[in-house]
């Protein structure tokens, strides 16, 4: 069981340095439905270990809502912009941004080791950890509100990670309620990001959000 | 029996989904029927005995909850009939507005009622779905890139609280509200969880770090949405932190929670002698006052009354200050505090129930947020020395100086404009709205009866 | 042993250019063309022996013997790496892995020396992107070693691969396949493979490349073969050491070295087609893309750190 999370918990790790790689929206979008579904793998182990059918649910609710619908509704949302599928102009350098990444994972494994660690007992829990800061630090780090978009769903889904086996008996309301917020989120956002685009540009209407 | 305490939920969905009928004004009469009928439904549940059962969980906090969401969204809903004709280019028709609206007010009172620190989580992020769209209502691109930057801020800042129910739930083993507050056991995670909550919660609340959202989305936002957000839905998300530091009898969260609470009060006042837009400056001034109500909630006990009298007296003023904030950007069509000349002279009510709210916002005695801020800050003198609490009194008092200085300057100031002819209702809901925030001071001991 | 040094020295300098032809000879099959003969390297190498040297004017005497230096650091390093046996040799206690990539870095320094010296803009021009990318790529090496140490407990090659040849669960570990994952990427900016350097004869994109461009005759004769000789030991290392460390032979036994010559080879081969694949695959990057490229193979060098730590 540990080993298999640390698989998963790595490859999800590699999945958001890739995304901090990766200058198309469309791939990344794509790692993110590839990762969804490495989670709802993921599930289904633990559905089988525990026995539970509720997890079984959840696995497939993750793989069908945040492995296939969340990206193909993204991706039909950009297809009708096809000027919007690359960022142009990144916040920081790439190699920098990956850098940061690690430097924030180092950062989420100390914070565990020292606030967490001795009373979860189990050390990979650091993992989802620091995808969580790394997420936050997909959407910090770019412009792109897809990409901010996907930020945010990489901190839900390390957030699921973290759940399903760190304290897997969570109630189902719950996390029922957690997967439908998130469509709700996904829509509202869907809408705003096309506003986004068609809306007209005036530049000196931005000195307002300051300060 | 336990049906009426649903029925403000009931009342408000049921507006929402009658607004979908296209019928000509329809919406507009139907929310308001609705609305007005939480607020009797609110009053009449205040009467009624707490209840605690597998759905639902109401004491004192969450009913004085229900009775101000009530009356700030009946007051918001009735202000927006005479408001929205002045949005140019709105982004839908006007039943969408109302179904948002509705929608809106049934996630909160859904989260302030239910018995499931899960589903108080569900509730809080269902807000930020219905409410963003109507942040956007103006359409044009920068109120688009606020409602951006709130989505993306409040929805990372409810994946930590999320994580933080988790923690709850490994610590105690139930995430059921009336368990908890009665429970006696529970593992060393429950500290960390209730920090994390107070952070994720916080992000909603504006609380200092968290709070950059708050400034671009009341400044944006369309009167009536920007009075409903800082009148009831921050309070809302400070309902959360009250129910987590309820349960958590740790000093040290406590201290985070007053540490937190101090910095915004010192960062919010900061930024308000600074400001040169009216609307930033008001939704600063709401942060300032989420990190008072914020400190009174970490000291907890007789300070707890003192929070509920400022939320309470807040959530009227300020939803009066916003209201009027849309009538002066209706006429005047700027937000800039220089452009804004001799109200006074060209739009008199508005001018001095502005004049009032001002005061009333920065607690100014007899406002009920005066007596609010004395409760809390007379408790914090029996915590901290002496000095830290003059610190805080003097970035109030930076505060009360700067906003009342710059509202002083748009009302009094000289200008050749003809006088402004007014909508009354335009006028009269401000009005009702800072009467209430007086006549709060009435009910100070029957609040203090009901949270007991 | 002794004798196995030489056959071991024999059988890199004999088999390397053999390597570098099946590479280029696969891509050229896989575009559908006929392509070069696989033994095309070794044609290279006789002519170029046959011609005569040119000297710059203006350069000095570290042009001329530039070239036998590397050649003979390459030479050196053969002798103290696992290809043929997983015990060591007669030289093998010379150097560690740190002192090994020492070696490396001493023979690319010395190869920047040359470019330098050989006064051309074209070469000056490869010598530079070299070094910049080499100063970032070194670190990544380094934490590797230390990967492989926190693994055997040693800095040596021999031991880490008897190491990973008996333990199961070390060879199966998260940490091993990360460091083998980072040294994979390191080894293609080593050898110069797409994406971080193409073989076209186009100066904007070369590196290593220009770095011999004043070069002729034997000299160049010598600076090709130690090129091919440091891509043959890279790979055997890549192979013996991080990801196939299997049927190394681990005692004296003849037969069994004579058999692992023969194995050592196809998987040399099998290796060879692979970097052919990857070159057909991918596409050049722009200059300044490498650095994120290297940004990448440090993280996944330092995942693995990440990974020891958290499974502990």
């Amino acid at each position: 069981m540990k080993d298999f999370f640390m698989l998963i918990g790595f490859s999800e790790v590699l999945l958001v340095i890739f995304m901090q790689w990766e200058v198309y929206v469309t791939k990344i979008v794509k790692t993110f439905s590839i990762g969804s579904y490495i989670i709802s793998i993921f599930l289904f182990y633990l559905s089988f270990v525990q026995h539970s059918y509720l997890v079984l649910i959840l696995a497939i609710l993750t793989a069908a809502i945040r492995g296939f619908f969340i990206p193909t509704f993204i991706l039909r949302r950009l297809s009708k912009d096809p000027r919007r599928e690359r960022e142009s102009k990144p916040a920081m350098g790439t190699a920098f941004s990956i850098i940061i990444s690690l430097v924030i994972a180092i950062f989420a494994y100390v914070l565990y080791d020292v606030t967490m660690l001795n009373f979860v007992g189990v050390l990979s829990g650091a993992i989802p950890v620091a995808l969580i800061f790394q997420g936050a630090f997909l959407i910090i780090s770019r412009k792109n509100a897809f990409i901010q978009l996907i930020g945010y769903m990489v901190m839900e889904n390390a957030a699921f990670l973290f759940t399903g086996y760190l304290f897997p008996d969570l109630p189902f309301s719950v996390e029922a309620g957690t997967v439908l917020d998130l469509i709700g989120v996904v829509m509202i956002s869907g809408i705003i990001m096309r506003m986004r685009e068609s809306t007209p540009k005036k530049s000196d209407d931005f000195d307002e959000l300051r300060g | 029996m336990s049906i009426i305490y649903i029925l403000p939920m009931a009342a408000s969905l049921i507006g929402a989904l009658l607004c979908l009928a296209r019928i000509e004004k329809f919406e507009e009469i139907i929310s308001v029927i609705m609305s007005v009928s939480t607020i009797i439904f609110s009053i009449v549940i205040l009467f009624l005995p707490d209840v605690s059962d597998a759905f639902l969980f109401l004491d004192g906090i969450s009913k004085i909850m229900i009775l101000t969401i009530s009356i700030v969204y009946t007051m918001t809903v009735i202000f927006s009939t005479t408001f929205l004709k002045y949005i140019d280019e709105p982004l839908f028709q006007k039943r969408f507005y109302y179904l948002l609206l509705n929608l809106f007010a049934f996630s909160m009172f859904f989260s302030v009622s239910v018995n499931n620190l899960g589903l108080v989580w569900v509730g809080i992020e269902a807000t930020t779905v219905t409410s963003a769209l109507l942040v956007a209502v103006e359409n044009d691109e920068s109120s688009i890139e606020a409602t951006w930057r709130y989505i993306i801020i409040v929805s990372s800042g409810l994946v930590i609280s999320f994580i933080s129910n988790v923690l709850i739930y490994a610590a105690t083993d139930t995430l059921d509200i009336s368990k908890l507050l009665t429970m006696n056991a529970f593992s060393a995670l429950l500290p960390l969880g209730g920090m994390m909550a107070i952070i994720g919660y916080g992000t909603k609340a504006g609380i200092f770090p968290m709070h950059t959202w708050l400034p671009d989305v009341h400044g944006k936002a369309p009167a009536p949405v920007s009075a409903i957000f800082s009148g009831v839905l921050l309070p809302v998300a400070l309902y959360a932190i009250i129910r987590v530091i309820q349960f958590t009898p740790v000093a040290y969260v406590k201290t985070f929670a007053l540490v937190l609470g101090f910095l915004t009060v010192i960062i919010a006042a900061s930024l308000m002698a600074v400001q040169t837009n009216y609307k930033r400056l008001f939704a600063y001034s709401t942060m300032e006052n989420m990190g008072m109500a914020l400190i009174g909630i970490s000291l907890g006990g007789y300070a707890l009354i003192g929070v509920f009298v400022l939320i309470i007296s807040h959530a009227f003023a300020k939803s009066s200050t916003f209201f009027l904030s849309g009538n002066l950007l209706s006429r005047y069509k700027t937000l800039k505090i220089d452009d804004v000349k001799g109200v006074a002279k060209r739009m008199p009510s508005t001018a001095y129930t502005l004049l009032f709210d001002a005061m009333a916002i920065t607690g100014m005695p007899p406002f009920g947020t005066f007596f609010g801020e004395i409760m809390i800050i007379l408790v914090l003198l029996s915590v901290l020395n002496i000095g830290w609490t003059l610190l805080l009194v003097g970035f109030l008092a930076l505060a009360f100086i700067s906003m009342n200085f710059k509202v002083g300057k748009m009302i009094f100031s000289d200008s050749e404009g003809e006088k402004m002819d007014r909508k009354r209702i335009g006028t009269l809901v401000p009005i009702i709205d800072t009467v209430f925030s007086v006549a709060v001071i009435f009910f100070i001991p029957f609040i203090s009866k009901v949270i007991k | 042993m002794v004798i196995l040094s030489v056959i071991q020295l024999i059988y890199v300098l004999a088999l390397a250019p053999l390597i570098v032809g099946i590479i280029s000879t696969t891509e050229e099959k896989i575009e559908s063309k006929k392509g070069p003969s696989i033994f095309q390297p070794y044609y290279d190498l006789i002519k170029l022996f046959k011609k005569e040297n040119v000297v710059p004017a203006k350069s000095s005497p570290i042009f001329r013997i530039g070239p036998y230096v590397t050649f003979a650091l390459y030479m050196l390093l053969t002798l103290v790496l696992p290809i043929i046996t997983a015990f060591p040799l007669q030289f093998g206690p010379v150097v560690d892995f740190i002192g090994g990539g020492l070696t490396f870095g001493a023979a690319a320094t010395f190869k920047k020396l040359m470019a330098l010296d050989s006064r051309s803009n074209y070469a000056h021009l490869g010598t530079s992107r070299s070094a910049s990318i080499g100063a970032l790529s070194e670190p990544i090496t380094v934490l590797i070693f230390i990967m492989l140490g926190v693994i055997s407990q040693t800095n040596n090659p021999y031991v880490i691969n008897n190491v990973l040849q008996t333990s199961t669960t070390w060879y199966l570990s998260l940490v091993h396949w990360f460091v083998a994952a980072a040294f994979f990427m390191v080894l293609l900016v080593e050898t110069g493979k797409l994406p971080i350097e193409s073989h076209s004869t186009a100066e904007l994109g070369s590196i290593d490349q220009s770095m011999e461009i004043e070069y002729s005759g034997p000299d160049l004769a010598f600076f090709k073969w130690g090129g091919y000789a440091k891509q043959f030991l890279l790979m055997s290392v890549f192979l013996n050491v991080y990801t196939i460390p299997f049927w190394v032979p681990m005692k004296m036994d003849w037969n069994a070295i004579l058999i692992y010559m023969g194995i050592q080879l196809l998987k040399l081969m099998g290796l060879a087609i692979v970097f052919a694949f990857f070159e057909e695959s991918v596409s050049k990057f722009r200059l300044l893309k490498n650095f994120d490229y290297i940004s990448i193979a440090f993280s996944l060098a330092f995942l693995s750190f990440l990974a020891f730590s958290v499974s502990r």
